[in-house]
Formats: structure tokens, sequence, C-alpha cells
């Protein structure tokens, strides 16, 4: 009833705030286009890399980040990986 | 100085077509010569948009191919002097224009007018490199959803590789009240993601419905918010410094029990 009384003032009634997840979504988007690398191929990338990693570090897989990001003009490709030990024993 | 200016977008179903009748329109309203051309050879719309469809005779590929002179081909619209219509031909591909037929049609046609407007079809294939040919500037025409400004980003991209100067956009179809709701991208938004410069901003109307209906553009309508939505971006092109509106739906108690009544259907500006 509150609602009811709150429209027939004019308040706006609140929305899910979809807006927020459109830019987001967009964002990623145009990114991927410009590079003309999908999401996929991206995964590839980064367990590519990661398997090479893995050969000198022990590091907390679930922590990795790996993504494209778009500042001033240009597309970085930033990856934050938490390491674990030092893998001293390598061959 | 005549200028030709293409009217474009990447996504279909935007309002391309109606965004040029209208624009078209409010230029010729403010005393110019304008010729807009249908360059979306075999789906023709621009015609139907305007309320001309049963006057054509020739259309843009029989001038191309000199089966008729380009004077003999414009359809001169009766509603406000100085505003002409060069149709599309509706039988024939894209593939029957090339760009260079475009640049010498454009040519000659800015011999005679103030302003050549073309109406570039969907798409990034032939009939926009047609389009784009003899164009001295773009506007590219958005909606405030993903896919289209995904394609908006994607056709800024080729319009500078065209060598045209950065294009201007035109959000089509906004809804402030879903903008205040945080259910709809905002005109800020839109453009940190796109970084062109707005040229203006079209409120989403059910009158764009009922004026395509009728094949009278809502820009001849001298009450319509829209109208002047569309007026206002006209003055833009000829330079003119006019604010864009920020179009906040009118809330109180009247405007939403009249939309409760059912007497304006949609959100008051």
């Amino acid at each position: 009833m509150l609602d009811v009384i709150r429209k027939m003032f004019g308040q706006p009634s609140k929305g899910n705030g979809s807006s927020s997840d459109a830019k987001q979504r967009l964002k990623f988007l145009l990114v991927h286009d410009e590079v003309a690398l999908t999401p996929a191929q991206l995964d590839m990338m980064k367990n590519e890399i990661m398997d090479v990693i893995k050969r000198y570090v022990e590091f907390d897989a679930e922590g990795v980040e790996f993504r494209l990001d778009k500042g001033d003009g240009h597309i970085a490709l930033v990856s934050n990986v938490p390491v674990r030990r030092v893998n001293n024993t390598r061959d | 100085m005549s200028e030709c200016i293409v009217v474009t977008s990447g996504k279909g179903g935007v309002g391309k077509t109606t965004t040029s009748a209208n624009l078209a329109v409010s230029l010729a309203l403010a005393g110019n010569k304008v010729v807009v051309v249908d360059a979306d050879i075999g789906l023709r719309n621009l015609d139907v948009i305007l309320g001309l469809e049963n006057r054509i005779v020739f259309d843009l590929v029989n001038v191309i191919e000199g089966e008729c002179k380009l004077k003999v081909a414009l359809i001169k619209d009766k509603r406000v002097p100085g505003l002409y219509l060069l149709p599309a031909a509706q039988t024939r591909d894209k593939n029957a224009v090339t760009p260079d037929d475009m640049r010498r049609l454009v040519a000659d046609l800015k011999k005679e007018f103030d302003y050549v407007l073309i109406d570039c079809p969907a798409g990034i294939e032939q009939g926009f490199k047609n389009s784009i040919a003899g164009a001295d500037r773009a506007i590219i025409v958005t909606t405030p959803e993903v896919s289209a400004i995904r394609d908006a980003d994607r056709i800024v991209g080729l319009v500078e590789a065209h060598e045209l100067p950065e294009p201007m956009l035109i959000l089509n179809r906004y809804r402030p009240g879903m903008v205040s709701r945080g259910d709809m991208m905002s005109r800020e938004d839109i453009l940190e993601i796109l970084a062109i410069d707005l040229l203006g901003v079209v409120p989403d109307s059910e009158e764009i419905i009922t004026s395509s209906n009728r094949g009278q553009p809502i820009a001849f309508d001298d009450d319509s918010p829209i109208g002047a939505a569309y007026r206002r971006i006209a003055g833009r092109i000829q330079g003119e410094d006019i604010e864009i509106p920020d179009f906040t739906p009118k809330t109180g108690f009247w405007p939403t029990f009249k939309k409760w009544m059912g007497l304006s259907g949609q959100e008051a500006y």
C-alpha cells in the first residue's frame, strides 16, 4: 500500500540496477573486440602461461587474476598470481 | 558551403532511417536545401518513413547506370520548401553501386544542396562502404543497449579508418525514467565508453510509431517534444550552440495520475 501511495506521488520505484550489469558487460565486450581475442582464447592463454609459472613457483591457483583492462587509450593484460613459495628444486 | 553527412549505426533497428528523415525535415524547416539519399539498396524504407512512397518513378541505381538524369529521380517533398529524396532501388542489390559511383553522385548533389544526408544500411559491408564513400562526416545512431553500443564502437573505428573526422553520437530511444531507476545506462555511461561527442538525445516515444504509420515525420510537429529534440539536433549540425536537455521525466501527482488513467501512455518530458 505504501508503495502504491509512493507511486501516486511520483516517487520513482526502485529498479533492479541492471544498468551496471550492462555497463560492465559492454566494457568487457569492447576490450575483447579490440584485441580480437575471445574470452575462451584468453582462458587458453592463461592456462598456458600458468603452466610455465608452475615450473618455477608454487602459487594459489584459486587466487589468480588474469584479464584485459582498458586504461587511457591502451589495453593492458593484467595478471596477479599469488605466490605461495619459490620452487627451488626445479631441474 | 555544402556538406555530406552519413547517418550510420552498425546494428539494424536502432532508428537510422527515422533519424535521417527527421534531420532532413528539420534542416529543411530551418531554411536549408536538403537531399536525403536512401543508400539501403534492395530494402528501401526511407520513402515510407517520409510518406513519399507513392511518388517514386526512378531511383539511385537508375541514376548511377545513366538511365535517367539525377534531377528527374529526385522527389520533391511538398510539405516544406527545399526537401528532396533520392530513393533506393528496391529490386537490385548493394553490388549495383560502388564507392566511386557514390563519390560522383555526392559531388553532383553537393553542387545543388546545402546538406546531403545519406541513410546508411545496417552492417559494415558493401552498403556501408558505399554510404561512407562520399561523406564529409558521420553521425552514429545508437540506443542504450549493450549490443547497439558494441556495434557503434566498431563503427567509430571504421569511420576513423576512412579518414573522416571523429563521428558524433545521437542517443536514441532514451528512457530517463529507467535511467533514474538504474535500469538503463545513462548518457554519461555511454559517452565514457564510446569516447565521442554527443550530438543529441532523442527520448523513446510512441509518437515515433504513430508518425511512421502516417508517413509524417515527427519533426513537422511543432508541439511534439520529440520533434523539438530533432530540430535542436539540426540546429547543432548547423553549428548552433544549443544545450542538450536531460529529459528528466515529470513526476508528481498529476503526470503519474494521468499515466495511470491511460491519458498519456508514456513518460512526459
